[in-house]
């Protein structure tokens, strides 16, 4: 299994957080998935942009999926020929998103630990980390930049 | 959620996923908090109240987060009523028994099913506590009033904005301690800025 990127979208629909794991020199031998990511994501658009696109289709998908469905269907992933797209929204409206190689089970678990054991540990009880996160204040601390770290490496 | 599941959900919470500190301590920390905006607001009890149902707001902002990751709750309230119960339940709390390890009543609820009251009937913060004598402290001070700001952020978060005060309280010689609620308005999902 290997995860590309992580994005954090707050309830403003700011992005507060986003992280990339760029595939390493060894496992480059592996062409057909991570040439493709590296190709398609190194030269083209900046990271902010990236994630206002993410954010954009992860949004439209979860309201289409809401209509068809009803309220309580939840969008959780979708499948391109290269990458796999994982989504976990909090009730109180923080999304999480993550994307890894397509053959990757659900990581919907894995996204609800985040945010469990990280976010809520790391961040949000963190005394002097802001409410709103603005830019991603607060959320770059040194202790859930870590621990995520951590967290995804030990997945892989 | 049937309502056996909530109670059980808040008695397994509580027990097996809560850090507990000394009540006295709570109860001494919350006093001096409130003994402090008196004094700072030379006694201007309304003023006092003002300030700390905003200590509550941005305590309940944060607060929500443990409370989904700890109970765990993953689908939106459909209806009020449904909110008031993950709130306060009979015979199993899952917020107030979760935090505070008591059980408000729900009750008085008005027939559109917008407002209801929450009656405490213990109030782990008013432990010890006597109201100063000064003749209006006994009329103008909610004491708990942390308690209507923390509600008040908590559901700000999951999109609802609500008005909660205090209508009586025992502290003041009333026979109940009693909140009152109001649903104001479901928040909309706000929107990405249109680009380009």
């Amino acid at each position: 299994m290997v995860v590309y990127s992580f994005y954090i979208f707050d309830r403003h629909t700011e992005c507060i957080y986003a992280k990339t794991w760029l595939p390493t020199s060894a496992s480059s031998a592996d062409t057909t998935t991570t040439g493709a990511l590296t190709t398609t994501s190194a030269p083209r658009a900046t990271s902010s942009d990236d994630a206002k696109l993410i954010f954009g289709t992860v949004f439209s998908l979860r309201n289409m999926v809401r209509k068809l469905g009803g309220d309580d269907d939840a969008f959780v992933s979708y499948r391109t020929a290269h990458y796999k797209l994982h989504f976990y929204e909090t009730a109180s409206s923080l999304r999480l998103v993550m994307l890894t190689d397509t053959a990757t089970l659900s990581m919907r678990n894995v996204l609800h630990q985040i945010y469990i054991n990280l976010w809520v540990e790391y961040v949000v009880k963190n005394p002097l980390s802001p409410v709103e996160h603005k830019g991603g204040a607060g959320v770059r601390n040194e202790l859930f930049e870590l621990a995520l770290d951590q967290f995804i490496r030990s997945l892989m | 959620m049937a309502s056996s599941k909530a109670s059980r959900l808040g008695e397994e919470v509580w027990k097996t996923r809560m850090d507990k500190v000394n009540a006295e301590l709570v109860v001494l920390t919350y006093g001096t908090i409130v003994a402090q905006l008196c004094k700072d607001f030379d006694s201007d009890y309304v003023e006092v109240n003002k300030q700390l149902d905003k200590m509550g707001y941005n305590i309940g902002l944060r607060l929500i987060e443990d409370y989904l990751a700890k109970s765990n709750t993953v689908r939106r309230c459909s209806n009020f009523r449904e909110t008031a119960e993950m709130i306060a339940k009979d015979g199993g709390q899952v917020g107030f028994k979760i935090f505070l390890n008591i059980i408000p009543t729900i009750t008085n609820w008005t027939s559109d099913g917008k407002q209801f009251s929450l009656v405490f009937d213990e109030n782990p913060f008013a432990d010890f506590v006597e109201l100063p004598d000064d003749g209006r402290a006994q009329d103008e001070l909610w004491y708990s009033n942390i308690l209507c700001g923390v509600l008040r952020g908590a559901l700000e978060m999951v999109q609802m904005q609500v008005e909660a005060h205090f209508i009586s309280d025992v502290l003041r010689g009333n026979d109940t301690t009693e909140m009152r609620i109001s649903l104001i308005r479901y928040i909309d999902d706000e929107l990405p800025p249109e680009d380009d």
